[in-house]
């Protein structure tokens, strides 16, 4: 068993990489509320990949992470609607018996390789030609 | 010990299992700090308030986690008590020198336990985390160690 970090310095540490910028900016996260000591509730944003019917659309997830995480993955809704395989139309649940990173979670993985598979995944051959709702509308 | 803490123990570097008998067994005034059962890098920290600051009555928790690479690197440590001081932020991040730059593996847990809880009697507003606690104390002082004891009654109560 190697060296186990614990959630909340895990999160602190998500945190300052999500506040420095990662990457070439397609993804991004932040934490809701300042104040909130138990950095439980976070926003994350994907910009949708171009050559895909999602290009040039900026999606907003609502992310959170339990007690629990990273043992336990995360819960993500999108915000923005959106049609993709894995998101269940009802409220923009990202369904994790569709979402395979999410269904078969490992303590490795991290808010920025679940936003940044949900990237590629809008980009995957059943998704990227998937006609859209109109742009602006979100869940409830 | 129970098995699995015996296991947890055996890979653990010797210098992390002598520190932590130390902690427990000649714990500092007004500080403990003791690993939690299922994992023994991350300490409960408890620090009281110190006599004639504005924290004085109250009881801080505190986490601590002690990274792959300690000592070379520092350990990590963030107030879980929410605190009126003007070198910790809303998260209960703290701005020590020795959890930065300043750190030197010659330091240990202790140390860094005890700089906290020096830097709760001595506040220092010019090297601010919390910059509108740290304008709140360079502009109204009295004010600010009004608020930090009214937060010390509200928040820091065991």
């Amino acid at each position: 068993m190697g060296v186990v970090v614990p959630r909340n310095f895990r999160l602190l540490e998500e945190l300052e990489r999500g506040e420095k910028g990662f990457g070439d900016g397609t993804v991004s996260y932040g934490m809701d509320d300042a104040d909130d000591m138990q950095m439980k509730s976070w926003t994350g944003t994907i910009i949708g990949p171009p050559g895909t019917a999602h290009d040039g659309r900026i999606y907003t997830l609502r992310i959170q992470c339990g007690n629990n995480y990273p043992d336990q993955a995360p819960l993500l809704w999108f915000r923005s609607k959106i049609n993709l395989a894995c998101v269940d139309q009802r409220d923009g649940r990202v369904d994790p018996s569709k979402f395979p990173m999410l269904g078969q979670w490992r303590r490795e993985h991290t808010l920025e390789t679940v936003l940044t598979e949900l990237r590629r995944d809008m980009a995957s051959a059943m998704n990227k030609r998937l006609q859209q709702p109109p742009e602006g509308l979100t869940y409830n | 010990m129970n098995s699995a803490q015996e296991a947890q123990a055996a890979q653990l570097p010797r210098r992390i299992i002598k520190e932590t008998q130390r902690l427990l067994s000649e714990p500092a005034p007004g500080i403990s700090a003791s690993p939690s059962e299922d994992n023994l890098r991350y300490f409960n920290v408890m620090i009281l308030g110190p006599s004639q600051s504005p924290y004085e009555g109250g009881v801080f928790k505190l986490e601590l986690f002690l990274p792959e690479d300690y000592p070379m690197a520092p350990p990590k440590v963030r107030f879980l008590t929410k605190i009126y001081h003007p070198n910790v932020d809303k998260l209960g991040r703290i701005c020590l020198d020795i959890l930065k730059d300043k750190w030197s593996p010659a330091l240990q847990i202790r140390t860094v336990l005890l700089s906290i809880q020096a830097l709760l009697s001595a506040p220092n507003p010019d090297d601010p985390l919390a910059d509108n606690v740290a304008q709140h104390w360079k502009s109204d002082e009295p004010g600010a160690i009004r608020t930090a004891r009214d937060w010390t009654l509200r928040f820091a109560q065991s």
